[in-house]
C-alpha cells in the first residue's frame, strides 16, 4: 500500500538523515583504502605509462600501438576470448539445460556439481598440465596411445580447449538459476498451443534465457581476455596474446613503461566488458526469482531421445575433466608420467622440503587475506546498502574495479605504485595480501548487498520499535542475517589466495612466495611430477576449506543464504 | 492477566507533516498538516486508498519517520524528537518482521531481553502472551514453519509483550486470505479491549475499518478528511470523496431549487427530491450531488408503494441474501438493494418499478470540479 507507493520517494527531509558519526568514519576510512589500493595503482599505471623521467611522452603507448607482435597479441587476445566466449557458454548452457530441465536423479546432479566445481576451485595451471600429460609430444594419448610423434600441443587450439574447460562452470552457475526459473507452465503454454518441443525451445525458452546467455559471454570472455596462467603455458611463440606479453615484457625485458602501456590495451576491453554487463545486461532479465515455489513441472521440455542426447554429452565433458584430474593425481604419484610409471612420493617429498617456504608463505598470506577480505566484504556491502553516505553508489562501483580488470593489471599497478616512496610496500606480504583483499573482497560485497537486499527494512524497524538502539539492532539482528554473506566471503578470498596467480607474480620477492609461483617455475623447468603434486596439494586444501565453510553456513537459517558455490562464478 | 498493567494514555497529533522528494513531481506532502486526537484505551483506524499518507501518520507516530512539522504528544508528553526504540510502542508490520534467525520464544522474549528483564520474568511473560494468542507450545519453532495467521499471532504477542503504551497496526491483515481476516480482526479488536490498550490501525479496507474500531479517520492526499464513528461515516458523508470510499453509493447531480428551515428541494432525476438540512455555504441555485446508499432505495412494482420516481430495471445480481439492481431513472443509473426477497418478489429486468428516497437517506454535497466527470459515470 502506501509503504510500496512511497517506495520510489527519497526522502528529502534533513531529519531522516542523521549524521551517525561511526558511518562516517567507517566511510572515510574505507574511502582512505580504496584510495589507495584500488584508485592510486591504476593512476600510476597511467602516469607511468605516460611519462618517462618525469616528462610526458606517448612513446611507450605508440611503440606498442605500432609494433606489428603487440597488435597481434592483441587481436589474438580478443579471437581467443571470443572462441572460449562462444565454446564455453554452449557448454555451460548444455549442462544448466540438463540440470534444470533434464530431470536428472539427485546423485548424477551432484556429481555433475562436483566435477564442474573442481576446475573453479583449482589452481591455474591444472588443465594446462594434464592436457600437456595428454597431448604432449609424449603425452599419454599423442604418443602413447595414438603412438603419433613429433605433435606440438603449444597454440590457439589447445588453449582454447583448455580455457573453455577451466571456464565453462561460470556459465553453468550463471545460466542454472535461470533456466530453473523459467516458469515450466510457459513452455507447457506453449506445447499446449500445437509447438512441437523443439518450437518451444527456440521460440521460448531460449530466448528467455538470452540475457543470462549474454550474462555467460560477457563473464567467459572477460574471464578469458584475463587469463594469464594458460596461455603462459600453452600458447606458445606463435599465439602471443596482452596478459602474457606484458609479463614478458616486464620479467623478461626489465620494461615497465612498456609492460604499463600493453597493460592499457588490455584495459580498455576489460572495461567496456564490465560496463556492459554492470549496465546492460543486467538490466535485461525477464525472469526474476521469486519466492513462489516452482511446484511440479507439468511439462516434460525434453523427448526422451533428446534427453540421452543431452545427458551423455554432459557426461562425456564431466569425464574428460575427472579424467584430467585423476591424470593430475596419478602423475603425482609417479616417477615421470609417459616415461616412468614406477610410483613413488618423491614429489611430495620435493614440495614438503624446497617447497615448505611456498606453502607456508601461501597458508600465511591466505590466513590472513581471508577474515580482512571477509571484513571489508561484510563492511563496504552493509555501508552502500544500508546507510546514506555522499559518495555511496561511487563507492560501490570503484570497489568493483580490481575485481573486475585482468589480474595483469592490478598486478603491474601494484608493482609500479608500491616500489618507491611514498608508499613502498615491495618485498612485503602486506602487498600480497592488500591484492587479494581488494581484488577478491568484492565477492563478499556482492554476497552482502545480495542478502541485505532481501532483508526487508522493517526487520529492523522491528527491533527498534521493541526498544533495542542501533547498535543492540545491528549486533542482534542485522549481522546473525549477514553472516552467510561473511563466511562466503572468507571462502571465495581463501580459495583464491590458494589459486591465484596473473596479479600477484608481479608481487612475490625473496621473502614472500606463493604455491602457485613455485608450480610456474616447476613447470618451466619441466619438473612436472613436483608441478602435479602441489596441485593435488592445493585441491585438497581449497576443498577442505569449502567443505568445512559449507557446514558453518548450514548452521544458520538465514533466508536466501548464498549457495557457496554460485559465488565462484562471474 | 497482567500482561499490561499500566495504564491507557491518549495520542495527540497535532498539526503533523511529512515532505518528499519525488523524482518526477518534485516536493510532495505524504502528511499534510494531520491532526489526530486518540483518546485513551480507544481503538483508532487510518483508513484511506494508497498513497493516502495513513502509513506515513503511523510511522511518525511510531518514530520510524521525523515529521517535518507538527508535535506528538503520547499522553501529554511530546515525543516527536524522540526515536522509535524511546516511545514503548507495539508495532506490528505488514509482513509480520519476524526476526527469521530467532525461535519463536526468542522472536516474542527480544524487547523484554532489550530491557535487560530476568531470565525467569522473560519465561513468564513469553509464556503468558503466548498462550493469550493462543500458541502455547511453539516456543521452539521457526517462522518459517509457521502460517500466516499463526505468524501473524507471533507479531501481535511480541508487540503487546513489552506493555506498550499504544499499539500500532500497519495494515496487519493484507497478507491473510478472507475468511481468516475476517477471524483475526475480531481477535485484534478483543485482544485490544481486555488490555485496554490505546490503538492506531491503517488499512485501506473500509469494512474492516468498520469492523474493528472506535472511530475512523479517513485520509486522502495527505490529509484526514472527515472523522467520525462508522455510522458518522456512512451515514453523513462531508464529502464526495468519502461518501465513495465508505461503502457503495449513488451520486445524482441535481439543483438546489429551495432551502427551508428543516427541508431542502432539489430538482434531480427529471423531478423533485426532498432532503433534510443542508450545509449553510449552499445556496438556492447550486449545482450539487446527492449520495444515496443503495439499500436506502425503496423499490416496488409499479403502482407497489407510494412514490413518484418511475424507474426501469436494467439488470439484476442474485447474491443470496440480496439481489442488487441496475435502475435506469431520469437519465441517470441507481444502484439499489433489496434484501429477504422471497421467491415471488424478484423483479425482471425491464419491468417498471417505482421507487422512493427517504429525506433523511439523502445526503446533499457540493459539486466540485472533480465530481462533475466522475458523477457521469454509470
Amino acid at each position: 500500500m502506501a509503504g510500496s507507493s512511497e517506495g520510489v520517494l527519497t526522502t528529502a527531509s534533513p531529519a531522516r538523515i542523521r549524521k551517525d558519526p561511526a558511518v562516517t568514519a567507517a566511510a572515510l576510512a574505507l574511502w582512505l583504502l580504496l584510495g589507495l589500493f584500488v584508485v592510486y595503482p591504476l593512476a600510476m599505471l597511467i602516469v607511468r605509462m605516460l611519462t618517462d623521467n618525469g616528462t610526458f611522452t606517448t612513446t611507450g603507448i605508440v611503440a606498442v600501438l605500432t609494433d606489428r607482435h603487440q597488435i597481434r597479441a592483441f587481436w589474438n587476445s580478443l579471437l581467443l576470448a571470443l572462441s572460449v566466449g562462444v565454446v564455453g557458454t554452449a557448454l555451460g548452457f548444455l549442462f544448466a539445460f540438463a540440470a534444470a530441465r533434464g530431470r536428472l536423479p539427485r546423485a548424477l546432479l551432484t556429481a555433475i556439481d562436483v566435477s564442474v566445481l573442481l576446475p573453479l576451485v583449482s589452481p591455474p595451471f591444472t588443465t594446462a598440465i594434464a592436457m600437456i600429460f595428454s597431448f604432449g609430444p609424449r603425452g599419454l594419448i599423442t604418443y602413447n596411445l595414438l603412438g603419433l610423434k613429433g605433435v606440438t600441443v603449444y597454440g590457439m587450439t589447445s588453449t582454447l580447449f583448455s580455457e573453455a574447460l577451466t571456464y565453462f562452470p561460470i556459465a553453468y552457475l550463471t545460466l542454472r538459476p535461470i533456466l530453473a526459473a523459467i516458469d515450466s507452465n510457459i513452455e507447457g503454454m506453449a506445447f499446449s498451443l500445437g509447438a512441437s518441443r523443439w518450437r518451444v525451445f527456440r521460440t521460448v525458452t531460449l530466448p528467455l534465457a538470452i540475457p543470462g546467455l549474454a550474462n555467460a559471454f560477457l563473464l567467459l570472455f572477460a574471464a578469458s581476455l584475463a587469463d594469464f596462467a594458460t596461455p603462459l603455458i600453452l600458447a606458445g611463440n606463435q599465439f602471443p596474446v596482452l596478459p602474457t606479453q606484458a609479463y614478458l615484457q616486464i620479467t623478461g625485458l626489465f620494461d615497465l613503461r612498456g609492460g604499463a602501456a600493453l597493460s592499457f590495451v588490455l584495459l580498455v576491453p576489460s572495461l567496456i566488458v564490465f560496463l556492459l554487463q554492470r549496465y546492460w545486461v543486467s538490466r535485461r532479465f525477464y525472469v526474476t526469482i521469486t519466492g513462489k515455489g516452482a511446484g511440479q513441472a507439468p511439462f516434460d521440455s525434453i523427448s526422451p531421445a533428446i534427453r540421452v542426447v543431452l545427458l551423455a554429452a554432459c557426461l562425456g565433458v564431466a569425464l574428460v575433466i575427472v579424467y584430467f584430474y585423476a591424470l593430475l593425481f596419478y602423475a603425482s604419484l609417479v616417477m615421470a608420467l609417459g616415461a616412468n610409471h614406477a610410483f613413488t612420493f618423491q614429489h611430495y617429498r620435493v614440495i614438503f622440503t624446497d617447497g615448505a617456504k611456498a606453502i607456508g608463505d601461501t597458508l600465511i598470506i591466505a590466513g590472513f587475506a581471508m577474515p580482512l577480505g571477509g571484513l571489508y566484504g561484510v563492511l563496504l556491502g552493509y555501508l552502500v546498502t544500508k546507510k546514506s553516505f555522499a559518495g555511496r553508489r561511487t563507492m560501490e562501483l570503484v570497489s568493483m574495479i580490481n575485481y573486475a580488470l585482468p589480474g595483469t593489471i592490478v598486478g603491474i599497478a601494484y608493482l609500479i605504485a608500491f616500489n618507491d616512496p611514498p608508499i613502498e610496500l615491495t618485498g612485503t606480504a602486506l602487498i600480497i595480501i592488500a591484492c587479494y583483499i581488494f581484488r577478491y573482497g568484492p565477492t563478499g560485497i556482492r554476497a552482502t548487498v545480495a542478502l541485505l537486499q532481501q532483508i526487508d527494512k522493517s526487520l529492523e524497524e522491528a527491533s527498534q520499535g521493541l526498544g533495542a538502539g542501533s547498535g543492540t539492532t545491528f549486533k542482534r539482528i542485522t549481522l546473525p542475517l549477514i553472516l552467510p554473506a561473511f563466511f562466503a566471503g572468507l571462502g571465495v578470498v581463501f580459495i583464491r589466495s590458494m589459486t591465484a596467480i596473473s596479479a600477484t607474480i608481479f608481487l612475490i620477492s625473496i621473502g614472500w612466495t606463493l604455491i602457485t609461483v613455485k608450480i610456474l617455475e616447476n613447470i618451466t623447468e619441466l619438473s612436472l611430477g613436483p608441478a602435479a603434486a602441489f596441485s593435488v596439494l592445493v585441491v585438497v586444501i581449497v576443498f577442505v576449506v569449502i567443505a568445512v565453510i559449507g557446514r558453518v553456513l548450514r548452521l544458520f537459517r538465514a533466508p536466501g543464504a548464498v549457495p557457496m558455490t554460485s559465488l565462484l562464478g562471474g | 492477566m497482567n500482561t499490561v498493567a499500566t495504564e491507557s494514555i491518549g495520542v495527540q497529533v497535532d498539526g503533523v507533516s511529512k515532505r518528499y522528494a519525488h523524482r518526477v513531481k518534485g516536493e510532495i506532502y505524504a502528511a499534510r498538516d494531520v491532526v489526530l486526537d486518540v483518546r485513551p484505551g480507544e481503538f483508532l483506524t487510518l483508513l484511506g486508498p494508497s498513497g493516502c499518507g495513513k502509513t506515513t501518520t503511523l510511522r511518525m507516530i511510531a518514530g520510524y519517520e521525523m515529521p517535518d512539522a507538527g508535535r506528538i504528544r503520547f499522553g501529554g508528553q511530546d515525543v516527536t524528537g524522540l526515536p522509535a526504540n524511546q516511545r514503548n510502542i507495539g508495532f506490528v508490520f505488514q509482513n509480520y518482521a519476524l526476526f527469521p534467525h530467532l525461535s519463536i520464544f526468542e522472536n516474542v522474549a527480544y524487547g523484554l531481553r532489550v530491557r535487560a528483564l530476568p531470565n525467569d520474568e522473560v519465561a513468564r511473560r513469553v509464556g503468558e502472551v503466548l498462550s493469550l494468542v493462543g500458541l502455547a507450545g511453539y516456543e521452539q519453532q521457526f517462522s518459517g514453519q509457521l502460517s500466516g495467521g499463526e505468524q501473524q499471532r507471533v507479531a501481535l504477542a511480541r508487540a503487546i509483550v513489552i506493555r506498550p503504551r499504544v499499539l500500532l497496526f500497519d495494515e496487519p491483515l493484507s497478507n491473510l486470505d478472507a475468511k481468516l481476516r475476517v477471524q483475526m480482526r475480531q481477535e485484534i479488536r478483543d485482544l485490544q479491549r481486555r488490555l485496554a490498550i490505546t490503538a492506531v490501525y491503517v488499512t485501506h479496507d473500509q469494512e474492516e475499518a468498520m469492523a474493528v474500531s472506535d472511530r475512523i479517520a479517513v485520509m486522502n492526499q495527505g490529509s484526514v478528511v472527515q472523522e467520525g464513528t462508522a455510522e458518522d461515516l456512512y451515514h453523513r458523508p462531508a464529502s464526495e470523496f468519502v461518501a465513495q470510499f465508505v461503502g457503495r453509493v449513488n451520486l445524482i447531480r441535481g439543483r438546489v431549487m429551495a432551502i427551508a428551515a428543516e427541508t431542502t428541494t432539489i430538482a434531480a432525476l427529471g423531478t423533485e427530491i426532498v432532503a433534510g438540512p443542508v450545509r449553510k455555504d449552499l445556496t438556492t441555485g447550486d449545482q450539487v450531488l446527492l449520495a444515496v446508499r443503495p439499500e436506502a432505495i425503496e423499490i416496488a412494482r409499479d403502482g407497489g408503494v407510494p412514490g413518484s420516481l418511475r424507474a426501469t430495471v436494467v439488470s439484476r445480481t442474485f447474491l443470496g441474501e440480496k439481489i442488487e439492481y441496475l435502475l435506469r431513472c431520469g437519465g441517470e443509473t441507481l444502484q439499489a438493494v433489496r434484501y429477504n426477497a422471497g421467491p415471488g418478489e424478484v423483479l425482471p429486468e425491464g419491468v417498471t418499478v417505482s421507487l422512493r428516497i427517504a429525506k433523511s437517506a439523502v445526503t446533499v454535497l457540493p459539486e466540485t470540479a472533480a465530481s462533475v466527470t466522475s458523477a457521469r459515470r454509470p
